[in-house]
Formats: C-alpha cells, sequence, structure tokens
C-alpha cells in the first residue's frame, strides 16, 4: 500500500449539457489494491470509470495515470496510457465479427511484433483459465451472457495490464453466474502481483467478498472512500446502502 | 461439372430469396394500403393525431426540401445553360429548366430526400416503439394501431409531400433564377419570363400528381417496415435500411408508371 | 426582462453550437481519414471484403432504379420532341452526354447512400452504442482507421464502378424504349458524338466525390450515435438525409467547376 498511486483523479468534474454527472471527486488507486466502486444506478459511477480510462475528457480537475495528465497527452503518450489498461465493459463490447478467439487476441496483435503462435498459446491459456476452452470458434452472438463476459474478462486481461477496469461485471446474470464471476474477478487481481483493479457495481453482496477497499459515489459526488471497518463512522447513508438497506427510503432513485 | 452446378443453384437460391424478399414487401405494402383505404370509408381517424402529424411531418421535411429545391434548380440552370451553348438554342433554357425540374427530376430528388428524412423517420419510431413493446401495449388497451398510428401518418405524409412538391417547385425557380443571375450570366428576368411562357402546366400538375403517388408509397412501406421490425436494437437500424431501399425503388418505379399513364 | 434575453440568446445560439459543432465533427473525421489513408497502413483484405458488401447487394437496386429513370428520361423528351419537330437524331446522344455528366453519378450517388450510407450508419451505430468502439478505442486500435478508412476506399472505387454500370443499363433501357415507341434505330441513339472528355472527367469526379463523403459522413453519425437501439435508428435517419444532401450539394458545386472549366 505504501506504492505510489497509479491512477490519481483530483477534484474532477464532468457534465453533460447543463447537468453535473460527476462533481469534484478525488481518488487515488494503488497498485496491488482491489478498488470496489459502489452506489445506485444513475449516479455517474460509469462515467468515473470511463475518465479513468481516458475514454471521455473531464471538464474540470484532472485524472492522471502514472503521472500523465489525461487531457494533454499527445496520442503516442496516450496509446502508450492504454496499454496498461484492461477494460471490462457493461454489455460485454465483444466485436461481434470476429471469433471468441479472434476476440481475446486482438489487444495482443494492436500490440504488434507478437507471433501469431505465441497469440494462439496464450489465448487458448486464457479462455481455458476462465472456462472457456472448448469455444474458441464460436462467434459472440452463440454465447450465454455469463460466457460473453468471461471472454470480456479473458480479452481485457490477455495483454498483462497494470490495472484492469470492471464496468458492473454482473450486469444482467443470474445470481449463481454472478457469483462466479465476482471469484473470477479476484482470481484475475491475483494472478499477477502489483496489478490494480476496479470495480464497478452496485451488488454489495458479492463485492465484500473480493474488494480492499470502497468509494461510494452518491449523486456524482464522493460520499465515502475506504475499508468496510471505516463504514460505522461515516454518513448512515453509506451504512444503509451497503448493510442491505431495508430503510432506504433516503436513497433517491 | 461440380462447381458450376453449385454456383448455378446458389445463384438460382439467391434470385429466388430474393424475389420472394420483393413479393413479400410489395404484398404486405399493398395489403398495409387495402386497410388503411378500409380504415377511411367509413372514417375511423383520430382527427388530433392526423393533426398532429401533419405538423410533425411538415416540420421535420421542409428545410431539407427548400434546400433540396434551391440546389436542383440551380443545378439543371447549369447542366441546361452548358447544353445550351454548346448546341446555340438560347431560347431553350426556360423551357429546359421548367420541364427538367417539375416534370422529373425535382419530384424524384424531393421524394427521396422526403423519403429519407420522413420515411426512415417513421421506420425509427414505429420500430422503436415495437421492440419496446409499445404497439402490444396498444393492442392491449384495446386500441387498433391501424388507424391510432398508421392512418394519420399515411394522411399526413401524404397531404404533407403534394404541399412541399408544390413549395419545392418554388424554390426551385428560386434557385435557377439566381444560379442564372449569378453564374451563367443570364438576367433571371430572362429565365422567369421564358420559363413563363413556356406553358409547362401539365408538367407541374404531373409533378404534382407524383408526388402524392409517392407520399402513398413512402407512408405505406414505412409504415409497413416499422410495424415489421424483428429483433432488437440491430432490428430497427435493419428495416430503416430496408425502408430507404425500397422507398427509393418505389419512387423510380412510380416514376415511370405516371409519367407514361399521363402521355396516354 | 434579463432571463428572457437570455432564453431568447440561449433558443439562438443552441442550434448554432449544435450545427458547428456537428459540421466540426465532421470535417474532422473527413480529415483524419483522408490522413490515415495516406499515413496508416491499409487492410487491403477488409477494403475488398467492403467492396464487395457495397458493390453486391447495389447491383440490383441499381439496375432497377437507373433502368426506370433511362426508360422515362428518353419517353418524355421524345414526346416532347415529337410534338416540335419530328427529329430524333440527337435525342442519344444528347441522352448519353447528360447521363455521363449529370445523372448517372448523382442518382447512384443518392441510391449508394441510401443503401449504404443507412447500412453503415446502422453497422457502427450499434457497435457504438453497444460499446465495441470504445473496446477497440481500448485496444489502441482507432475507429477510424478501423472501421471507416476501408469502407471510405471500397465505396469511392464502387460508386465509380456502379455509375459506369449506371450509364449502361440507363442507355439501354433508353435504347430499347426509344425503340420500342419511337422507332429510333439503335444505331441512330447509339452516339457519342456530344461526348467529351470533359463530360467524362467531369462524371468520374462527381462519382468519386459522392464515393468517399458517403461513407465519412454514415460512419460519423454512427460513431456519434447515443443512447441504445434508439440511437442507432436515429444515427441510421440521420445518415440517410445528410447522405443523400450532401450528394446534391457536391453536385452543385461540382457542376459550377465543371462548368467553369469546361465551358468555353
Amino acid at each position: 500500500m505504501s506504492d505510489a498511486p497509479i491512477i490519481v483523479c483530483r477534484g474532477v468534474g464532468k457534465r453533460y449539457g447543463r447537468q453535473w454527472v460527476l462533481r469534484d471527486v478525488d481518488l487515488e488507486v494503488r497498485p496491488g489494491e482491489l478498488l470496489g466502486i459502489i452506489g445506485p444506478g444513475g449516479h455517474g459511477k460509469s462515467v468515473l470509470l470511463r475518465l479513468m480510462a481516458g475514454l471521455v475528457q473531464a471538464d474540470e480537475g484532472s485524472v492522471t495515470v502514472r503521472g500523465k495528465d489525461l487531457a494533454v497527452v499527445d496520442n503516442f503518450e496516450l496509446a502508450a496510457v492504454r496499454r496498461e489498461f484492461g477494460y471490462l465493459f457493461q454489455n460485454y463490447a465483444l466485436f461481434d465479427f470476429m471469433n471468441v478467439a479472434d476476440n481475446v487476441a486482438f489487444p495482443l496483435r494492436q500490440e504488434g511484433g507478437i507471433p501469431e503462435e505465441d497469440i494462439a498459446v496464450r489465448v487458448r491459456a486464457r479462455l481455458e483459465q476462465v472456462g472457456l476452452g472448448h469455444a474458441l470458434d464460436r462467434f459472440p452472438n452463440q454465447l450465454s451472457g455469463g460466457m460473453k463476459k468471461r471472454v470480456g474478462m479473458a480479452r481485457a486481461t490477455i495483454a498483462t495490464p497494470r490495472i484492469v477496469l470492471y464496468d458492473d461485471p454482473s450486469a444482467g446474470l443470474d445470481p449463481v453466474t454472478s457469483s462466479k464471476i465476482f471469484l473470477l474477478v479476484k482470481t484475475m487481481h491475483h494472478s499477477e502481483p502489483g496489478v490494480a483493479s476496479v470495480v464497478v457495481s452496485h451488488d454489495i453482496d458479492r463485492m465484500k467478498v473480493i474488494c480492499d477497499r470502497y468509494v461510494m459515489i452518491y449523486e456524482g459526488r464522493v460520499l465515502f472512500n475506504g475499508p468496510e471497518s471505516a463504514i460505522a463512522e461515516a454518513d448512515p447513508l453509506v451504512g444503509q446502502f451497503f448493510f442491505g438497506a431495508v430503510a432506504a427510503k433516503t436513497l433517491r432513485p | 461439372m461440380k462447381p458450376l452446378a453449385n454456383a448455378i443453384s446458389a445463384i438460382t437460391a439467391s434470385v429466388g430469396a430474393s424475389a420472394l424478399n420483393i413479393a413479400e414487401t410489395i404484398g404486405g405494402a399493398s395489403l398495409l394500403l387495402a386497410r388503411i383505404i378500409r380504415a377511411l370509408f367509413p372514417p375511423r381517424v383520430d382527427s388530433d393525431e392526423v393533426w398532429r402529424n401533419l405538423y410533425n411531418v411538415g416540420v421535420k421535411s421542409y428545410p431539407i426540401v427548400v434546400m433540396t429545391a434551391l440546389f436542383v434548380g440551380a443545378i439543371m440552370v447549369i447542366q441546361t445553360a452548358f447544353y445550351v451553348q454548346k448546341t446555340g438554342a438560347t431560347g431553350l433554357i426556360g423551357y429546359g429548366v421548367g420541364f427538367s425540374v417539375f416534370a422529373e427530376i425535382g419530384p424524384i430528388l424531393i421524394g427521396l430526400m422526403f423519403s429519407g428524412r420522413v420515411g426512415a423517420n417513421n421506420t425509427a419510431e414505429l420500430g422503436t416503439m415495437v421492440v419496446t413493446e409499445q404497439v402490444d401495449a396498444l393492442r392491449a388497451l384495446a386500441i387498433d394501431p391501424l388507424p391510432y398510428l398508421v392512418v394519420p401518418r399515411f394522411l399526413a405524409m401524404m397531404g404533407m409531400l403534394t404541399l412541399l412538391m408544390v413549395l419545392g417547385d418554388l424554390f426551385a425557380i428560386v434557385g435557377a433564377a439566381l444560379t442564372a443571375q449569378l453564374l451563367v450570366d443570364l438576367h433571371w428576368r430572362v429565365l422567369l419570363a421564358d420559363l413563363l411562357q413556356s406553358h409547362l402546366l401539365d408538367e407541374f400538375t404531373m409533378g404534382i400528381v407524383k408526388a402524392a403517388c409517392f407520399g402513398v408509397s413512402i407512408s405505406c412501406i414505412s409504415c409497413y417496415f416499422g410495424l415489421s421490425v424483428r429483433g432488437g436494437a440491430t432490428g430497427v437500424g435493419r428495416a430503416v435500411n430496408n425502408s430507404v431501399v425500397s422507398n427509393a425503388t418505389a419512387i423510380f418505379v412510380i416514376d415511370f408508371a405516371v409519367g407514361y399513364l399521363y402521355s396516354l | 426582462m434579463n432571463s428572457s434575453a437570455e432564453n431568447f440568446f440561449e433558443a439562438v445560439g443552441t442550434p448554432v453550437v449544435e450545427v458547428s459543432r456537428a459540421w466540426g465533427s465532421l470535417m474532422g473525421c473527413g480529415f483524419r481519414t483522408l490522413r490515415s489513408i495516406v499515413m496508416a497502413p491499409i487492410a487491403w483484405r477488409e477494403v475488398i471484403h467492403q467492396a464487395y458488401l457495397i458493390g453486391n447487394r447495389s447491383v440490383p437496386f441499381i439496375t432497377v432504379t437507373l433502368g426506370f429513370l433511362g426508360l422515362i428520361s428518353v419517353y418524355q423528351v421524345a414526346m416532347q420532341i415529337q410534338q416540335i419537330i419530328p427529329d430524333f437524331s440527337m435525342l442519344g446522344a444528347a441522352f448519353l452526354q447528360i447521363m455521363i455528366r449529370e445523372f448517372a453519378p448523382t442518382i447512384t450517388g443518392l441510391m449508394i447512400a441510401t443503401r449504404v450510407g443507412s447500412g453503415i450508419a446502422a453497422e457502427i451505430g450499434s457497435m457504438t452504442v453497444t460499446e465495441q468502439v470504445d473496446a477497440l478505442r481500448m485496444c489502441n486500435a482507432d475507429p477510424i482507421v478501423y472501421l471507416i478508412v476501408p469502407r471510405a476506399l471500397a465505396c469511392t472505387v464502387m460508386v465509380l464502378m456502379l455509375s459506369i454500370y449506371a450509364v449502361l443499363v440507363a442507355t439501354i433501357a433508353g435504347m430499347l424504349i426509344a425503340n420500342a415507341v419511337f422507332d429510333i434505330n439503335y444505331r441512330t441513339f447509339l452516339s457519342v458524338q456530344l461526348v467529351s472528355t470533359d463530360d467524362v472527367i467531369v462524371g468520374s469526379l462527381k462519382a468519386l466525390a459522392y464515393g468517399f463523403s458517403i461513407p465519412v459522413i454514415a460512419g460519423n453519425a454512427g460513431l456519434t450515435a447515443t443512447g441504445g437501439s434508439e440511437g442507432v435508428g436515429w444515427a441510421t435517419t440521420r445518415a440517410v438525409v445528410n447522405t443523400s444532401f450532401a450528394v446534391v450539394v457536391l453536385d452543385f458545386f461540382l457542376s459550377i467547376v465543371g462548368h467553369i472549366l469546361f465551358s468555353h
């Protein structure tokens, strides 16, 4: 935990039209930690993840990855920064014109200079790790939701990224599959030392099993930032959200 | 011999499949037209919906129709001027522009633009309603989608495209006059005088009739594709694609049919 | 008073800002496509695949639409000539010239704008809303290089090819109706005496310009799609209107260029 933070957000704000979806967000992600971003739907969690990856630009404040401000980097530096990232998208985002093996191999092929035989070996190994060694030749529209998620995870982690962002890994999945996916997140996180993982979800029960630290985003602001043990001293909203909020009437939609 | 036989059977299969597709589209759209006409006698139409649709269709499409008409007039002046300069028949420029714009190019281009703006939009709108189960919700409330959704759109598109054609002819003349004055050294009064002396009333009315027919075909085809959307997100995009392609084909076929019938 | 003034400026300013932002994004997309064609390695296999997709289903579509265009234009012009001076000797020559210079590329461009433009927007739009475009970005694959460049190259070549084919189809259709209805000899009709290199140059320039701008405009509409399955529908609609209108505007400007360069 003493390492320098790999992602730093300082006073980050993002708006669409006149509506601010994020405001004054201060956040650090350190190597080796598994950070959970929680909060009700539509309160800016996914936008925060996209800001960290440089997919959208902040309207105020700054996002720096390894000391490089994403607002001012040129294309080559941005490419270098993105090589550090793996991203699991909410809607899987598998390329529907490629089969599973080509989807997973895509980040490696984009890196360039890796021989095809090595790519094939690594792709097969990674797909077997997520339990899909039998589905290399299938196309995304022939897979179930859970299988697509696992292909997405294999693609996000194939190029040994230092930071992996998971956008709602359990969206649209049944409870059993969700649990499996979260355990897979944990396995992936610990398979390589020093990797930072950020998971966005509102599936608290499954997050509790795997995360080291939590950030709660509420109405576009950081309401809580710390480990589970610190929730007792925090805003009562956090406790309600975290410990099965039967009395969640204060959580406005 | 085997590959040749395979190729022949593949070609026959694809020709047959597309023939079936075309027959299905024509059949579906005609059936829809028949049901619309039956709903009009006696009229079972939601008149509020008709007015709302007239407004929507008009507001959506008049800027593109006006802009297209200006450019069509301008382009035809440039083409005719080029031709007239080559052959030396200067007296024909007003006649040439008026004839081609009123009878042929005006209706086709304005029809295509209207199909792209209103027809495609209509397919996307109805398709989204089908995909999000809003049409089923109407049925569940015992509201027949035909008089509520389709007939008002049919009346609005037919009426508006006919009116817009008149507007388009007007703006085409403006575009032609401007271009004549500014680009081809022909005084706009000369062009207008020439145009007015050319006895183009028949061509003008033919253009309006064409526009009314395009209105019928665009509304039937776009509603047909919108209401028969299958398969979620990609389905709507595909339906819009099919709708504009069928509309464009129908425009050229109808254009020929009306032109031919008019000369008999 | 103050707030009403503010409302007024917002009402005027918002569309201006929106239009200039859309224009800027489109120009940026076109510029980056051009730069990538020159600088980045080109996936030729993908270009050929796209060319096949663009050409394959367009051939029947172009055959039907341009065939009917050839029929009706020869028919109507010949009817007019018959009333004035029954001399058909120049009809075919003039028809061929204006087809090459104006109508074959422009109507082909409009047809490709409707068919291919809407298809590209639907395809790239659904990739955008399902985050596949973001996934490309995260893998350092520029969506412009990866998605738009192959389509732009393929479409530029294919619109030129299809325009040549369109001249052929329209001429054959015109020749047939001229012979069947007006008894014009095939040899008399098929005359290139009015066609010059200028016409071929202007026609080809038009085809190339349409072919490049259609996938850029449609691809840009797809890349800027927002909000689920409805977003794809709206992006497709927007692409149809914008590409068709771009064809008309480009036709106007290239006609002016042709008029200035070759009118002596």
